[in-house]
């Protein structure tokens, strides 16, 4: 046997052999167990992972300052984007590795469950290498691969489709708005392809793993909505003004302020103008130009 | 779209494909993943049969070598091929029996006809002479897969299938004649003994059937699944169980005798010689037992599992590992010698014909062995 197997294939066939059998010999039930403890278990990186997103979300005006400022130095602005990510905690490459970490367990999962499920005699065969010497575990084998109306040693069409699903409702929600429209199209890029790309590697495999990775997704999604709520899930609010930004809206409250002191200017309409074919001619009072209360009008067209 | 955008996209793209290969290539290309086949050999009239894995009938002829060994049209399978030319269920890697149909039971043969069962759930009975089919059950459609073999008694084929029922079916023509329903799927072969056919399913129960009509006689219940093939001698059946006990039940009343445990699943049937059973285990040993108590005489550590049904050649036991190493127990002494190492996986059954024993390996090849002297000859090719 291998370190690859001595340490997590075997461990964790065998953990599923025995939760399956205190779950009722409910196999769909040990998947869902075991992947809420091996996402407790990543907790803490998962964890480190989502504020990290989150203050990453909130670094994007300061990151689109140093973009303008360092437009021309493109050296500078990476040192200077990292010295932000540094001072601020925020890890970049966290997300990946979160993914980068998992991998081995869905591998391991996948292994498992095809081998427990005795999918090919083979496999069965195959198992018996991996197995503790306790009695409970050479009872119970080969497990009953049914769970609710599925077969969780086959694909799964429906479960295929709640992996795309979930996988974007958690990516969505785990979105930082870009203000970088480049970075904006790749994001929008990852946020579909991924789950595309799983939910097809899903309908390719057991659906017993399309399980696992629904579970997963459900539990992030409650660890997301806990920190950030729901997110990118939300209609867009306006991003916070940058500095640029703020000097703008100084000049359009002054812009404002002046145009308030003109109220009750009457508009002067020359006959000349009025004999133009179908201009319309206003000569009532209430027509009067009242800059404030037009403007307002105007914002609620 | 810049070169620095263009790189980044790039990486997003290998990114993608990076966490796709691990995934297809760590999943896909783990051992038993795929079903394989490991039909053993059957000799009639000098012909040795077996079922490649390739999905074929072979006929090799054993007297005469020049002869090329035929074989029949390959079988067909039942799914098409998923992800990559690769079966769903069978992982989306590189499982060598994905597109052809495993064979796992010994072919049978019984007058001018040899029979053979399918992982693709039919039964294929083909003529002797040019291996053309002569009839297939079911005619239309599929049951689920084969990895029981075939035992053929007075005219009856009988077998044990994936959708947990035991068939009989009449060997000339392919007709059903009853059908028994057990709890779970059965893989183990039947034995037949006089008028009882016993067989044991993965629901931990060994059955006892009237060959005649299927009914049944009387069940005995193990704590574990039962996958491996029962041997009938003197009035008792032995059979290992998935609780790693190999068991002693009487035949008339299905009371048990005695039972030994194992570090592991007995999985092959044991061989029975001078009232003495040696029983190969998946724990790497070989047990000699007592028949009639159970009572261990000698244990032999093999260094890797057997999974592999052991065959009597003159008066050795000759067992193989896993990893494909051959021993000769001698049944006087109860002395153990190596004999020979194929270095090649051997899961099927061990055939012997005249002091040969064929071992049909997953390199599409049969190795022969001497099995006084140990010589290896060169291996016969299975492919078609």
């Amino acid at each position: 046997m291998n370190i690859w197997e001595l340490i997590i294939q075997q461990p964790v066939i065998n953990i599923l052999i025995v939760m399956s059998h205190y779950l009722a010999d409910n196999f769909g039930l040990a998947i869902i167990a075991l992947t809420v403890i091996v996402n407790l278990i990543l907790l803490p990186l998962t964890m480190s992972q989502i504020r990290s997103s989150k203050k990453m979300q909130d670094l994007q005006p300061r990151l689109v300052d140093l973009q303008k400022k360092y437009a021309k130095d493109k050296q500078k602005l990476a040192q200077e984007q990292m010295k932000l990510y540094k001072e601020s905690g925020v890890k970049p490459a966290g997300c990946a590795l979160t993914m980068i970490i998992q991998m081995p367990v869905w591998i391991a999962l996948y292994q498992a469950i095809m081998l427990a499920l005795a999918v090919a005699p083979e496999g069965l065969l195959n198992l018996s290498k991996y197995l503790y010497p306790w009695q409970v575990v050479y009872s119970v084998l080969p497990l009953n691969p049914d769970f609710l109306v599925m077969n969780l040693a086959q694909p799964n069409l429906i479960l295929a489709l709640l992996v795309g699903v979930t996988m974007w409702l958690q990516q969505k929600m785990s979105m930082t708005s870009q203000t970088d429209p480049k970075q904006a199209q790749q994001a929008n890029m990852m946020l579909w392809m991924m789950p595309i790309l799983f939910a097809y590697m899903a309908l390719n495999f057991t659906s017993g793993l399309s399980l696992y990775w629904v579970t997963s997704s459900v539990f992030r999604i409650i660890l997301q909505y806990r920190v950030t709520g729901w997110g990118g899930l939300r209609k867009q609010a306006p991003t916070p003004a940058s500095d640029s930004d703020k000097k703008y809206l100084k000049f359009q409250a002054a812009q404002e302020k002046k145009s308030k002191e003109d109220t009750g200017t009457d508009i002067v309409i020359n006959d000349n103008d009025s004999s133009k074919k179908g201009t319309r001619i206003i000569k009532t009072d209430k027509y009067k130009f009242q800059p404030d209360k037009d403007r307002e009008r105007h914002r609620k067209k | 779209m810049n070169l620095k955008d263009k790189t980044r996209v790039g990486l997003l793209v290998l990114l993608v494909i990076a966490i796709l290969a691990i995934g297809l290539v760590g999943s896909g290309c783990v051992r038993g993943l795929a079903p394989i086949g490991w039909s053993g050999g059957t000799v009639s009239s000098g012909t040795l049969y077996v079922g490649s894995n390739e999905g074929r009938l072979v006929a090799i002829n054993l007297a005469d070598e020049s002869q090329k060994p035929k074989t029949s049209d390959q079988l067909i399978p039942i799914t098409q091929p998923g992800l990559f030319g690769c079966s769903p269920t069978g992982g989306g890697g590189c499982g060598a029996g994905t597109q052809r149909v495993a064979i796992y039971g010994t072919p049978v043969v019984a007058g001018d006809l040899v029979y053979i069962a399918g992982y693709n759930g039919k039964i294929y009975a083909y003529n002797i002479s040019n291996l053309a089919v002569r009839w297939v059950y079911p005619r239309e459609g599929n049951l689920q897969p084969f990895v029981s073999g075939l035992v053929e008694a007075d005219g009856k084929l009988f077998i044990g299938c994936s959708d947990s029922r035991v068939y009989a079916l009449d060997s000339t023509t392919g007709d059903k004649l009853w059908e028994f329903a057990t709890g779970e799927k059965i893989w183990g072969t039947p034995a037949i003994d006089g008028d009882t056919l016993y067989i044991g399913s993965f629901d931990k129960k060994l059955y006892a059937l009237n060959v005649a009509d299927g009914k049944k006689k009387w069940e005995f219940v193990t704590e574990g699944a039962i996958i491996s093939t029962p041997l009938v001698n003197s009035g008792t059946i032995y059979i290992g169980s998935f609780d790693r006990n190999l068991y002693a039940v009487n035949a008339i009343d299905g009371k048990l005798k005695w039972k030994f445990m194992g570090g592991n699943w007995f999985w092959a049937e044991p061989a029975v010689f001078n009232d003495i059973i040696y029983a190969g285990s998946l724990d790497g040993s070989v047990y000699v037992l007592k028949a009639d108590s159970g009572e261990k005489i000698k244990s032999f550590d093999l260094k890797s599992a057997v999974s592999s049904q052991p065959v009597i050649v003159d008066s050795s036991v000759i067992f193989a590992t896993r990893q494909g190493v051959i021993y000769s127990i001698a049944t006087g002494s109860q002395d153990i010698k190596q004999i020979a190492d194929i270095k090649t996986d051997v899961d099927g059954p061990l055939t012997a014909y005249e002091g040969i024993v064929y071992i049909h390996t997953q390199q599409l090849e049969l190795q022969r062995i001497n099995a006084a002297s140990g010589t290896l000859y060169s291996p016969v090719s299975l492919k078609g």
